[in-house]
């Protein structure tokens, strides 16, 4: 039983004898004095860096604070002004931009008597030119009129569509009434 | 205590748009009655044959939407005319449409209906102008625009 008892830590004598203390003290004693006045300038300086630390995270914290406020208001006011809000379907503008120049009657508008004279054109022109190839003489010649409004190398009802829905664009005649 | 103002007034900025939404969102759904009805185009020419036609219609009183269009009674022109896809749900619309062909209607012929949702329980007016109408020729051709309101729904 005793002999069990002492292997156990706690009764180890734990004490330092006053020789080592004294042997340690002049083995890590330093070398030179350190002024009081370099202590207290370097107790300064980190207290100073500290503090500045302190201020600018909380600077940070406040102005963090006040941008997703600021966001936040810009994003609710773009959802109030119904930026999402589509509008309704639109023939293409560039298209509708190059039917609008073409007035077929040279009469200074584009109405559907422009479109309808086309189309008297072009029936006219498939019914001269049926035996003839696809790339007969009346529809180069009605290319040469510039009257491909789309621009795929033909003449066709495309063309006249496309003339007939810039007649009947809202944004045209605003006002007319 | 700065922060404190700040998280407030962020709070308010995101309460206010959304309680003012929903106010408004129940002012709509106070709003009065909606109810659906055709109106129906009429071009006479006369003795002469119409191949083609364009006209414009907007409200002159009243507040309409324009949901629709349709072709007309004769065969010439029983497909839908052309128009700007923008009018649908606007209250002003052009509306043009010909035939090449030969078998064309004369005298009085309806030539499109306009489907319309009328908001409100005011009668609405309507301005139609016609802006052309043709013969076979592509000769344009005097001729007379009128209009009938249809049955409401």
């Amino acid at each position: 039983m005793t002999e069990k008892k002492g292997h156990f830590d706690e009764d180890l004598e734990l004490r330092v004898s006053p020789k080592l203390s004294e042997d340690l003290n002049a083995l890590f004693k330093p070398q030179f004095s350190v002024p009081p006045e370099l202590d207290r300038a370097i107790m300064d300086r980190a207290n100073q860096r500290l503090v500045q630390r302190h201020w600018r995270h909380r600077i940070f914290h406040h102005i963090s604070i006040w941008r997703i406020a600021a966001a936040a208001a810009v994003i609710i006011f773009a959802f109030s002004l119904n930026l999402t809000q589509k509008h309704g379907p639109s023939t293409s503008r560039t298209v509708l931009v190059k039917a609008q120049a073409v007035d077929i009657d040279r009469n200074g508008r584009v109405d559907i008597l422009d479109a309808f004279k086309l189309a008297r054109l072009i029936e006219s022109a498939e019914s001269t030119d049926k035996s003839l190839s696809p790339v007969s003489s009346t529809e180069q010649a009605l290319r040469k009129q510039g009257w491909d409004i789309n621009g795929d190398g033909l003449v066709d009802r495309n063309d006249v569509d496309l003339v007939a829905l810039s007649a009947v664009r809202l944004d045209k005649n605003k006002g007319v009434l | 205590m700065k922060e404190i103002t700040a998280i407030i007034l962020m709070s308010i900025s995101i309460i206010v748009p959304v309680l003012a939404q929903q106010s408004e969102q129940d002012i709509t759904t106070v709003q009065p009655r909606v109810r659906f009805a055709p109106l129906y185009i009429y071009l006479d020419s006369g003795n002469k044959s119409l191949a083609a036609y364009q006209f414009e219609l907007k409200a002159a009183a009243g507040q309409i939407k324009i949901v629709g269009v349709e072709g007309g009674q004769h065969k010439a022109f029983k497909e839908a005319p052309y128009y700007d896809p923008a009018a649908l749900a606007n209250d002003r619309i052009i509306i043009a449409a010909f035939n090449t062909g030969s078998e064309l209607p004369k005298g009085r012929t309806r030539i499109a209906t306009i489907h319309l949702q009328i908001i409100g329980d005011a009668e609405p007016d309507y301005e139609l102008k016609l802006t052309v109408a043709a013969d076979a020729d592509a000769k344009e051709i005097p001729a007379k625009i009128s209009f009938e309101k249809g049955e409401r729904k």
